[in-house]
């Protein structure tokens, strides 16, 4: 089950994706387009500034986001992730690769047809939320079906359905000035949403909101994604919100994605001490399910435990493991598959935070 | 060895190889005085000034007959003249078989009243109606009239061809790189040198003088209308594109929108820049204040001239705060509630009904029409500053001719000397090589070429005049600018104080400084140092006093701390770490005071000034007045260049 750095079957493009990326580069600097597929490509960042006085922001980056999946993308400082994401969009022109939405190429797309792209199919939220400062909240959400030639009634219906749905009820006619950070996120949301797209993008959305709120828009975000179902691209730097919020997470350092996986994926097995020590923070039981530590039965241990299956968070599980005093049964699919006790908890809740496992 | 190199290593300084330079130059100057000195009588052209004569002669010649002004010169006359006299019909001008304009004084008061109040609040309304009315009672009420119908004229014609190229300048880096040469030159070109040139083309008259107003505040308007739109704000522009915006889509409703302010501002320096040129166009034929204003100086009425400049002034006050008050209101998009809303419809209403009623008085009844005689005290206040400027000239004369005659003899006798009465090769050396200690070889080879186009056009001996008065301006303005500007950067209290004196200071244009200074000071070399001085030090204070306001509060505060007396802190870390804006306020000093200076060509100063004005009035010296013109150019920027190179900024022309 380890996660592979570049998995196999990345190296064709899923129609079935929502969103399929392959080998996309971007490189800032003079003469940019030359160096990929030349021999410089391969030099580290920090090699290729010194030697060409080019960064490469984003480097050979590939994957698949599902529909409906919520796909994080994280990494340090300056590791490419908002190249990325832009990439994705073409605020940004990638330097090479190829990016399919719902099979379509976007890189090839006419500057027409990726406007109608832009203002049908996938949205954005901005750190900085990005804001219209002379449009009321109403106008700025109601911004991309203006554009689009939608009549006001339609438009202002569509928006204050929106509203509603961020929670936002009577401040339509504010002007984001008049609003606090957290509700202007709110409204970066709704405006996002208001073109009903088949794919969002939002780039670090939370970063600029103080701790409390930031937990409020990250279960907004999780009941939207519940009830609407969007695919999702989420930037963040922050790991525990990856944790919450991702079904999937890529871990970026330098341009390049380092590992890909499943949350639990990443904790129990970490590619490289970069990845090690961006989860070395995260409670292991707050991740992993307790097919992690299941083990098989010892000699004189009692077997008559009762039945957990095998996807639960250890932290879920804890309360039943430690109630039963007997080791428990790990169960998937109806087939046993281990036991834990109350011991392997308290192993693996201790190892947090020593070394990397 | 330690002496040797403690001698190397100073000798390595740059302040001391300059200091080395000048004691050379002084040394030489003094040895090798009255040789090869240039001097050219008043009278005598040069090979070079005929030729620009003869130029001048067959430019004038074929002004009916050649293509360029039959399809192009004369057709933008034509249409810029008749554009104007629509403007002036309305408020200046008789109209038709009347003998008064379409509106009379009081109709003009109240249409103006109107328009601030719609564009900003009632008390600005008020100031700017009273200001107006007092430009009556000065006796001036159809010399303002011109005035305001040419500036107004100027700045809407300005704006027409500088907003929107503002806006492609700033959306385009390429547009930008073509401008900016253009837009740097605009920036040192001192308003003196416009004149001529475009009289020569234009004719004299209103058209040429609304040409060169629109030459100098274009680049205005282009610069802060690009600015606008390069320093939004990146976040909401991005997230425009994100929509799917087109361009257009980008532009009309995200860029221009969140612009508005910043064009606002450009709009209130477009129309100051142009008032002030406005002004000083009376010598080509611009009709309005700066004729009256002419004419005293020329016979040294300083009480005439006081009553016009007075005029001048009130119409800048009346322009500056308006179009402030209306840029204050475009700068929060946040629009008023309902009920204030409500009340201003109201307001408006009833302010309109009252303009109508006054447009309808002032086309009906004299007293309306025509600005009333009885209330007219022009000549009382021309005769009463005419008797209190001769108090002070006999009474003060110790003051006024004691200050005159230090500085003259002190310090501008013994540097016209030197930079005069030298061999003109050895101050183009000097010079180049101060050129090249501060700024490097592209700056001296800069200043060694201009400097020897100079000794070219042949009134090099004028221009050192010239750079003599502009030298000692300079540092006059940079002691009293430093000293002030440190006094307001450090005191919220002195700033309060300080601020409307530096706003008016920098909205009054610069013609009207020579009236006072003319009064103080007689028609001397001194009096154009003086204006200039008053010219440049509003600026000077106030990039000095934000640089020392802009001196990281943390570092003041270690200062103190580490137990700094005040005089310390302002020595050892405000100044040297506000080093940058010094240079700047140095360079900006330089350009302003060129610009006047030369202006002071018309109170006795002589020089290159006095040659372009001299060259407008008798034909035969035109070519005499053009080469000044270069003159100025090429000297104007010689100090820019080494000044830049001083402040260390490469690349300038983004902020305003
Ligand atoms: N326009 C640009 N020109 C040159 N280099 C750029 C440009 N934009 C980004 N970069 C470089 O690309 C790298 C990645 O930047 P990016 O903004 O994508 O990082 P990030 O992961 O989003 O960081 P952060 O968490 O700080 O937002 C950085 O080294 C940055 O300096
Ligand atoms: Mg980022």
């Amino acid at each position: 089950m380890t996660a592979s750095v570049i998995e196999p079957t990345l190296t064709v493009p899923q129609a079935a994706s929502a969103i399929s990326v392959r080998s996309l580069w971007k490189v800032f600097g003079p003469n940019a387009d030359r160096i990929v597929g030349s021999p410089e490509a391969d030099l580290s960042r920090a090699a290729l500034l010194e030697s060409t006085g080019c960064v490469a922001a984003v480097r050979d980056v590939s994957f698949d986001v599902l529909p409906g999946e919520v796909f994080v993308v994280m990494g340090l400082s300056g590791s490419g992730k908002s190249t990325l994401v832009r990439c994705l969009t073409r605020l940004i022109e990638p330097t090479a690769g190829s990016v399919l939405l719902n099979g379509e190429d976007v890189l090839t797309a006419s500057p027409a047809r990726l406007r109608e792209l832009r203002r049908t199919a996938f949205s954005m939220v901005f750190q900085h939320f990005g804001l219209l400062p002379h449009r009321k909240v109403i106008d700025n959400i109601a911004y991309s079906l203006e554009i689009n030639g939608v009549k006001k009634d339609a438009r202002y219906a569509r928006a204050n359905e929106v509203i509603e749905l961020v929670g936002l009820h009577g401040y339509a006619n504010h002007y984001p000035e008049q609003l606090s950070g957290g509700m202007q996120q709110r409204v970066g949301l709704a405006r996002a949403l208001a073109v009903d797209p088949q794919v969002m993008f939002l780039d670090e959305p939370f970063s600029a909101l103080d701790p409390l709120i930031r937990r409020d828009m990250q279960a907004e975000v999780i009941r939207l994604h519940h009830d609407l179902g969007k695919t999702m691209v989420f930037i963040t730097h922050d790991l525990s919100e990856a944790m919450k919020l991702g079904d999937r997470i890529a871990i970026m350092r330098d341009g390049a994605v380092v590992q890909m996986g499943t949350p639990e994926e990443l904790v129990a097995s970490p590619a490289d001490d970069y990845v090690a020590d961006f989860i070395r923070d995260i409670p292991k039981s707050h991740v992993l399910t307790v097919r992690a530590i299941a083990r098989p039965l010892q000699p004189g241990e009692d077997s008559t435990g009762p039945e957990i299956d095998v996807t639960t968070i250890v932290r879920d599980a804890t309360p039943v493991i430690i109630g039963a005093r007997r080791p428990v049964k790990v169960i998937e699919n109806g087939v046993l598959v281990g036991f834990v006790t109350s011991d392997d908890v308290l192993r693996l809740i201790g190892s947090d935070g020593v070394d990397g496992p | 060895m330690t002496t040797v190199a403690t001698v190397k290593g100073t000798l390595r300084k740059r302040s001391v190889r300059i200091g080395l330079v000048v004691l050379a130059w002084i040394v030489l100057a003094f040895v090798l005085r009255g040789l090869n000195t240039l001097v050219l009588p008043t009278s005598e052209n040069t090979p070079f000034t005929s030729v620009l004569r003869q130029a001048a002669a067959s430019i004038r010649g074929n002004r009916t007959q050649s293509g360029a002004f039959i399809y192009f010169f004369n057709p933008i006359r034509a249409f810029v003249e008749s554009f104007i006299e629509v403007i002036r019909a309305v408020i200046s001008l008789p109209a038709g078989n009347n003998i008064i304009p379409l509106v009379g004084w009081l109709g003009v008061v109240a249409i103006i009243g109107f328009i601030v109040y719609a564009t900003s609040n009632w008390r600005t309304s008020l100031l700017a109606m009273g200001l107006m009315f007092l430009c009556g009672v000065l006796g001036m009420w159809t010399f303002t009239m011109d005035t305001l119908a040419m500036t107004l004229g100027a700045v809407i014609l300005s704006l027409a061809v500088g907003l929107p190229l503002g806006v492609w300048a700033g959306l385009s880096d390429r547009v930008l790189a073509v401008l900016r040469p253009g837009l740097d030159l605009a920036q040192i070109l001192p308003t003196l040198v416009y004149l001529a040139p475009l009289a020569l083309f234009f004719l004299i008259g209103t058209a040429a003088a609304t040409i060169a107003t629109m030459i100098y505040s274009i680049p205005i308007a282009i610069r802060i209308t690009s600015h606008a739109i390069r320093s939004l704000n990146a976040g909401p522009v991005e997230a425009g594109v994100s929509m799917g915006s087109t361009r257009w889509q980008l532009l009309t409703k995200v860029q221009l929108p969140m612009a508005k302010h910043t064009i606002a501002l450009g709009v209130n320096q477009t129309m100051m820049a142009a008032l002030s040129f406005v002004v000083i166009a009376a010598l080509i034929g611009a009709p309005g204040l700066g004729k009256p204003v002419v004419a005293a100086l020329i016979i040294r009425d300083v009480g005439d001239g006081v009553v016009a400049g007075l005029a001048v002034v009130f119409l800048a006050i009346m322009l500056d705060r308006a179009t402030t008050a209306a840029v204050a209101r475009t700068g929060t998009f946040v629009h008023e509630s309902g009920r204030a809303r409500t009340r201003r419809r109201i307001g408006l209403g009833a302010a309109f009904v009252a303009m109508v009623v006054a447009i309808v008085l002032s086309r009906y009844e004299l007293w309306a029409a025509v600005f009333p005689p009885n209330l007219v005290m022009g000549d009382t206040i021309a005769s009463a500053t005419s008797a209190a400027s001769e108090w002070i000239t006999t009474n003060l004369y110790f003051l006024t001719t004691g200050f005159r005659e230090f500085v003259t003899v002190g310090f501008l006798n013994p540097l016209e000397t030197m930079l005069a009465d030298a061999p003109w090769y050895l101050t183009i050396i000097m010079i180049s090589l101060i050129g090249a200690l501060i700024g490097g070889r592209k700056a001296a080879i800069t200043s060694f070429v201009l400097l020897a186009l100079i000794v070219l056009t042949g009134l090099w001996n004028d221009t050192m005049v010239t750079l003599a008065q502009v030298l000692i301006a300079t540092v006059i303005v940079m002691l009293v600018g430093v000293a002030v500007g440190v006094l307001v950067g450090r005191s919220r209290r002195v700033e309060r104080w300080m601020k409307p004196i530096l706003d008016a200071g920098q909205t009054l244009p610069a013609f009207v400084y020579l009236v006072p200074v003319l009064a103080l000071f007689g028609p001397t070399r001194f009096a154009a140092i003086a204006c200039g001085f008053f010219y440049a030090a509003p600026i000077v204070v106030r990039v000095v006093a934000d640089g020392v306001r802009d001196v990281p509060s943390s570092m003041v505060e270690a200062a103190t701390a580490a137990g700094s007396t005040k005089a310390q802190i302002i020595t050892k870390v405000q100044l040297p770490a506000s080093k940058r804006s010094l240079m700047l306020g140095a360079n900006q000093g330089l350009i302003f005071v060129l610009a006047v200076v030369v202006i002071g060509g018309f109170v006795g100063a002589g020089g290159l000034g006095y040659l372009v004005i001299v060259g407008q009035s008798k034909p035969e010296l035109q070519g005499k007045g053009l080469a000044a013109g270069l003159a100025i150019l090429f000297l104007g920027v010689v100090l820019d260049r080494i000044a830049q190179a001083g402040a260390g900024r490469r690349g300038r022309g983004d902020a305003a």
